[in-house]
């Protein structure tokens, strides 16, 4: 296993993550694991103590995770890591870090190569994320 | 696409496939090769296909195929002929453009 | 190259990021032909390109972008019919072009080819937003309010590579027309966008939701009535976002978000969006004057000059030539400046392929266009070609310029206009074949006397229940069923795309193909019988019901 960084920040190391279920029970939790179908809105109550939230991706093409994680930034303005695990691709890392994951975990011999290199692949998006990113002059564009 | 497939009276089953690289349509032939013609094709027992595609399935990607399935066929004079219309069509090529009907010698290899 | 006409004119910026598109894609298809890719994995990956594995080789679906083309990129699309396909490319009913005899292999060379004329193949499959439609007369139709497509420009950049919304339950099409006619069939898309003047001079945008064909036809309905131009982005990215996370992963038939509007309702799915839109930060996703503006100026408009007489030069020559004043009566439609008209060009001549188009043919377009169209041209959703801008004194050589490349046929929105998906001809997941039952029609109906006597009259053709040929908008639709091996043809009435938009009903037991097409016969010879002055089909099955037409139909079977 593989803490791979989709940014600036390194991933952290946090105590092993509870289920949502669980949150409530454990009042010192501070890491979370979420499934795709799971509301974010539900971790509101927790904002406070949560430092990690890894949402697991049954498989790349069930896209709800993308929307988990810039519901995170966006609504609820959490600023912690947030960490994908499961079956994602390299393919994907560009869309994971402009949805505001920090981190990916991937298994033992993947070609840590390939994310690099879509993480560098372009220079311009076509529409705003939730990173920092410099509007350009024309349309919806930014620069990355 | 897998599709379940009956077996009538007198017809049999031939392993088909797509090639990875050019998309080409592609049968099964009693040596184990991916041939282009379906004259080439090996007709089977049901009994056999199983094993057989399990078989040719572990080497598909170096085989180069993919989307291995069977279909029911019934031995002609001139090869086996598909039953289904669809089958037909993967066979012997659309219907709609005679032009590009698959030839049918024997021997045109994969 | 010059600014083209009606489309957004590529920067530098905008082809570096094609190339690198297309770097990614070669390495994808590297890495599936080394087996570090799965074909799992890498058919999703191959569909955001386009590329479809058919039933006799790959299938690439280019994007045509609101349906917009100049003449470069007509030309080619005949170059890759000549040295990557057989010689002919297809024209679908979402305006895109495909071509079926492709090898994986070639497909980066293919993509660079179509970069160079700034054409791609972003996100024409795959459960993606997907190219978005518009109206084939923007721009040029005397009905129109707004020309939609710098709205739609600006929807194909922002949609492009979305982060969130790349992996969706399912595909996700949106049209947008600026007419109160609608011509895309906003009410059969998931989202449907009708734009028009608002009081402060922006645009205002009619937004329709949920609807769509396939296994269950549903007609879209009404989200909002004025969704301010500032908002637009927020307000797709919230009903989108929605639909991401509730729409239902577990049963790609069930997977649309016409489904989910279906199992909220339409109220509910609102106060779903107004939650997402409370919670947004909204000025992330302002849509800005500037913005537009700025998509705008990259839009060149053609200098309509016209000399004096051209209507009258135009009526003489309908006078002199009676062939080619009938294809003007059906194939033309108003222009919104004087001396011009808007041409059509039928790709239903009598027994071809609905939609087809030889690369030779495909060249002749190119030229034509840039002799009599400013070298812009169109597609429609109903497998056409349109010239936008023609000068009708110049309409008579464009039109003797099709007919020597057998494209004069008469028929636009007659019966032998037909609609027809690939079918069990081309298609994997088809039941029957839609081509030779398109192509018996049109032989049926060939003589135009009778067509034109017929009057509009609209056939739409699907090989299965996936409905790429619309069966359930067609005023007669076919779908292709499976019966023991066999194929069969199940007939709906009364479907219809418009403004009025509705979903045919099924007439009655499926028929094999011969007698699907005599069944047609004498539903034509019923309505004209039952029809009443100058109705059309639709009014006379509106005034008679159905019956006499089921009567007609199975009476000898
Ligand atoms: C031959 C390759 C094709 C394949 C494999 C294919 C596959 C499909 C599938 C599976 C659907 C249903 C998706 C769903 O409802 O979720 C669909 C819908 C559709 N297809 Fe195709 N299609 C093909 C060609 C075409 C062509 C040639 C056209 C245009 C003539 C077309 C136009 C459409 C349209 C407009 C829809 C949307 C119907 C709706 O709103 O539900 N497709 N296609
Ligand atoms: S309607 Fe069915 S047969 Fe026709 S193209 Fe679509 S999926 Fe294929």
């Amino acid at each position: 296993m593989t803490l791979f960084n989709l940014g600036a920040r390194e991933a952290g190391q946090y105590a092993e993550p509870v289920t949502l279920a669980d949150l409530a029970e454990q009042g010192e939790a501070c890491s979370v694991v979420l499934e795709s179908g799971d509301d974010v809105a539900a971790l509101k109550p927790y904002l406070n103590r949560l430092e990690l939230v890894v949402l697991r991706f049954p498989i790349f093409r069930d896209g709800r995770g993308f929307t988990q994680a810039r519901e995170l930034r966006e609504y609820l303005r959490y600023s912690g890591e947030i960490r994908v695990e499961g079956h994602v691709l390299p393919d994907q890392a560009d869309f994971l870090k402009r949805c505001g994951v920090e981190s990916v975990v991937l298994p033992e011999g993947s070609d840590v190569g390939r994310w690099e290199r879509q993480l560098k692949r372009y220079s311009v998006s076509f529409q705003r994320s939730v990173l920092p990113e410099k509007a350009l002059d024309v349309g919806t564009r930014v620069a990355r | 696409m897998k599709r379940a497939v009956r077996v009538g009276a007198g017809e049999g089953l031939v392993i088909t496939a797509n090639r990875l690289l050019d998309g080409a349509i592609v049968w099964l032939s009693a040596d184990h090769t991916w041939q282009t013609a379906i004259q080439r094709a090996e007709v089977l027992v049901p009994e056999a296909v199983v094993e057989r595609i399990e078989g040719v399935q572990s080497r598909a990607q170096a085989d180069g195929v993919v989307g291995i399935y069977e279909i029911a066929v019934r031995p002609e004079v001139g090869g086996p002929v598909p039953v289904t219309m669809r089958e037909r069509i993967r066979a012997f090529g659309p219907t709609v453009h005679p032009q590009f009907a698959y030839e049918q010698q024997e021997g045109a290899g994969a | 190259m010059t600014t083209a006409i009606g489309q957004y004119q590529y920067d530098q910026v905008d082809r570096d990021f094609l190339a690198a598109r297309i770097e990614e894609f070669s390495e994808q298809v590297a890495r599936r032909l080394d087996g570090s890719l799965t074909e799992d994995e890498f058919k999703p990956l191959r569909l955001m390109n386009g590329l479809y594995l058919q039933l006799h080789a790959y299938m690439l679906r280019v994007a045509v972008p609101y349906g917009t083309l100049n003449a470069a990129q007509v030309r080619a699309f005949a170059d890759v019919a000549r040295r990557y396909d057989r010689g002919y490319g297809h024209f679908t009913t979402r305006q895109n072009i495909q071509f079926n005899w492709i090898r994986l292999e070639d497909t980066p060379d293919i993509l660079r080819l179509l970069a160079d004329v700034d054409m791609h193949a972003l996100q024409t499959s795959g459960n993606c937003i997907r190219n978005v439609t518009s109206d084939e007369f923007a721009g040029a139709a005397a009905d129109e309010l707004v020309d939609p497509r710098v709205h739609a420009e600006i929807l194909r950049q922002w949609s492009t590579l979305h982060p969130e919304f790349t992996f969706l339950p399912r595909k996700f099409k949106i049209a947008i027309s600026g007419s109160p006619n609608d011509r895309v069939a906003a009410r059969f898309h998931d989202i449907g966008v009708i734009a028009r003047p608002g009081d402060d001079g922006r645009v205002v945008f009619q937004i329709f939701v949920g609807g769509g064909l396939g296994r269950t036809p549903i007609v879209g309905q009404e989200l909002y009535d004025s969704v301010p131009e500032e908002r637009l982005l927020a307000t797709l990215e919230a009903i989108i976002r929605v639909y991401n996370a509730h729409g239902r992963r577990d049963n790609i038939y069930k997977a649309r978000i016409k489904i989910l509007v279906q199992a909220l309702g339409i109220a509910a799915y609102r106060e779903e969006v107004e939650a997402e839109l409370a919670q947004m930060d909204i000025a992330r996703y302002r849509l800005s004057p500037e913005m537009v503006a700025s998509i705008e100026a990259r839009f060149a408009a053609p200098d309509l000059q016209v000399p004096a007489g051209a209507a009258d030069i135009l009526a003489e020559q309908r006078a002199r030539d009676w062939v080619f004043d009938r294809w003007v009566r059906s194939n033309t439609h108003a222009h919104r400046s004087e001396g011009h008209i808007i041409a059509v060009v039928s790709l239903k001549t009598p027994g071809e392929i609905p939609g087809d188009v030889t690369a030779d043919q495909l060249d002749r377009l190119a030229g034509l266009s840039e002799r009599f169209a400013y070298g812009e041209l169109r597609t429609t959703h109903l497998q056409n070609v349109v010239f936008g801008h023609v000068r009708q004194d110049q309409l008579y050589d464009l039109w003797r310029g099709l007919v020597e490349v057998g494209l004069g046929a008469p028929n636009v929105g007659l019966i032998g206009d037909i609609v027809a998906c690939p079918g069990l001809d081309y298609c994997a997941l088809a039941n029957a074949r839609s081509i030779p039952i398109a192509q018996k029609l049109g032989a049926r109906f060939a003589d135009m006397t009778l067509q034109e006597q017929i009057g509009a009259l609209q056939i739409n053709i699907s090989g299965c229940i996936n409905a790429c040929g619309h069966h359930h908008a067609g005023h007669i639709g076919l779908l292709g069923v499976d019966k023991r091996g066999e194929e069969f043809f199940q007939m709906t009435l009364g479907g219809r795309a418009d403004d009025q938009a509705a979903v045919g009903k099924i007439l009655g037991p499926a028929l094999p193909e011969d007698d699907t097409v005599d069944a047609i016969a004498r539903i034509v010879d019923r309505y004209l019988q039952e029809r009443s002055g100058k109705e059309s089909f639709l009014e006379t099955l509106k005034r008679v019901g159905e019956a006499p037409f089921k009567e007609a139909a199975y009476d000898t079977v």
